[in-house]
């Protein structure tokens, strides 16, 4: 994918991919050691590699609408609605209080994985120019750690005898698909991506403070520091101060709830 | 590297008036709270004692896995610490107080920081020294929204560090004399990063623990935010060790240059731990 002619660390993409594989899997810190030899040892990044990255990432997105029916990626959809529920009908009937808000994170994470697969997906087409190896890793890896959240939040459902949630959330959805139609470039696809993450952080924050049980409340509250991570990290790829801030960059001690839903 | 320095000055001083208008709303509703705060500001014995013990276990437990704590001799804390019986105020008082001795740590740390030359001197990578600047002026704004909330709840402020924290920071601050510029600015990085690790997972932990609404609404506002300060110390860290200080830059292309480890380097975990928590009551005004 990479055209890039600028100097980059270029390694083994295979030993990127097992850590990133490592942490998602295992949940452990990375020892900075082992992160220090990893990005001297690098070699070889290429087209080809970040392909078959970028082909798994969507595989895995595909696993999660089982369920819905055909759900199309945002990419072959830009003009279609990928959630087919009405937001006036979401959460379904039946689920209230902690249950409905489980229902709505899970409907977040689900929109998140599938704008994630469908960037990776726009991105192997060649549809958004030079792919920085950095950005295919954090894609690849933020993609895992949504659907994680989903599966939490739909393992809460289903200890409640509550079917799980495979649809995107239809208030954010329409807007999401709106706006990654006009995605040409990875910058505009990261700012996409960190109004998503906005959006999901904000919402676990506002409802932090609602929440009834114990259990969803340690939910919500480990999750919500997780997706303002990927919000930095998103600020740092495009330039910007690497943290909370506001519309025009002034960075924020206190993170704001104006964007949940 | 090439990041301007100006603009980013002018961006702290904005966030400061910022901060001011967005801390107003959070000062209005802890002012709706002191017209209750005598009814509710003991909590029942019951309750207290349930504190208590719970959070003995935890201070046993978070003792235990604290690499910082370990090296100060965790077992005569666990003992000096768990002594302090009597909750002398409410379990949401002493989570807020616990929280604004963690943030004055880090006000501490951060300050001592910038005084050295490869972080806050003319040898410094500017990114870095903005980012110790700004990161430390928000700690010294969360230090005053737990003590505000604190004192609402007719709690006292906390105005000094965690007890428990601070010799090892001497410790690590006492080490750094003796190091290269190289080596200390890794023992900086590393040493803020435990903090910030601390105070994220604490936070996140007592979101839990606190009761009032008020209180988890301000410490989730602050949560995500110490831990984005850790994203962004791991990917300093990692760029550091890996002798690539030049692409800690917020200059356009630097994100084609990053190897391909640093798009996850910064959120090494789906879901945020909390090993590294403080007791909620370690730093309680005694």
């Amino acid at each position: 994918m990479s055209k890039n002619k600028t100097k980059k660390y270029e390694g083994s993409e295979h030993e990127l991919r097992a850590r990133t594989a490592e942490l998602d899997e295992l949940h452990h810190d990375v020892g900075m050691p082992a992160m220090a030899e990893a990005l001297a040892g690098m070699r070889g990044t290429g087209r080809r590699t970040f392909l078959m990255g970028a082909g798994a990432a969507v595989a895995g997105g595909a696993a999660l609408a089982v369920g819905t029916g055909a759900v199309p990626t945002l990419a072959a959809a830009s003009t279609r609605r990928l959630s087919s529920v009405k937001a006036s009908a979401f959460p379904p009937k039946g689920l209230k209080g902690d249950l409905a808000v489980a229902a709505v994170a899970a409907s977040l994470e689900n929109l998140a994985v599938f704008a994630y697969s469908a960037g990776l997906t726009a991105a192997t087409q060649g549809k958004l120019g030079t792919v920085p190896p950095a950005v295919a890793t954090f894609a690849t890896t933020v993609k895992g750690q949504h659907q994680q959240h989903a599966a939490a939040w739909n393992a809460v459902l289903k200890s409640n005898g509550k079917a799980p949630v495979t649809v995107t959330n239809p208030t954010v959805t329409p807007t999401v698909q709106s706006d990654f139609a006009k995605v040409t470039d990875i910058a505009g696809l990261a700012q996409l991506a960190v109004t998503l993450e906005t959006i999901a952080a904000q919402t676990y924050q506002a409802e932090t403070s609602k929440l009834k049980s114990s259990a969803a409340i340690q939910l919500s509250s480990s999750i919500q520091p997780v997706e303002m991570q990927h919000t930095a990290i998103l600020y740092y790829v495009l330039g910007m101060y690497p943290g909370a801030q506001t519309s025009s960059g002034t960075p924020l001690a206190f993170n704001p709830t104006s964007m949940a839903v | 590297m090439t990041a301007d320095p100006r603009a980013l000055t002018e961006l702290l001083e904005e966030s400061q008036d910022l901060q001011a208008d967005a801390l107003r709303p959070t000062h209005e509703a802890l002012g709706e709270l002191v017209e209750t705060a005598h009814a509710q500001r003991e909590d029942d014995a019951a309750a207290n004692l349930a504190f208590h013990e719970t959070h003995t276990r935890g201070l046993t437990s978070s003792l235990a896995g604290t690499a910082l704590l370990g090296a100060a001799g965790g077992a005569v804390l666990v003992g000096a610490l768990a002594s302090a019986a009597a909750a002398s105020s409410s379990s949401d008082v002493q989570i807020l107080q616990t929280a604004a001795s963690l943030e004055n740590l880090a006000v501490s740390t951060y300050k001592t920081a910038l005084t050295l030359p490869y972080i806050g001197g003319s040898s410094a990578n500017p990114v870095v020294t903005k980012f110790a600047q700004v990161t430390m002026g928000q700690h010294a704004q969360h230090a005053e929204a737990f003590n505000s909330a604190a004192k609402s709840l007719g709690g006292k402020a906390q105005t000094k560090p965690d007890a428990a924290f601070v010799p090892v920071v001497k410790k690590a601050v006492a080490s750094l004399g003796s190091a290269t510029p190289a080596q200390g600015a890794l023992g900086v990085v590393a040493l803020a990063l435990e903090l910030e690790n601390i105070a994220a997972g604490t936070y996140v932990k007592d979101t839990v623990l606190a009761k009032k609404e008020t209180n988890k609404a301000l410490l989730a506002s602050i949560m995500g935010i110490e831990a984005q300060h850790v994203s962004v110390l791991l990917a300093v860290q990692a760029l550091l060790m890996a002798g690539a200080p030049q692409l800690i830059s917020l200059s356009p292309g630097t994100a084609a240059m990053l190897p391909a480890a640093a798009g996850s380097v910064g959120f090494p975990n789906a879901f945020y731990k909390t090993n590294s928590a403080a007791p909620a009551r370690q730093g309680a005004v005694k």
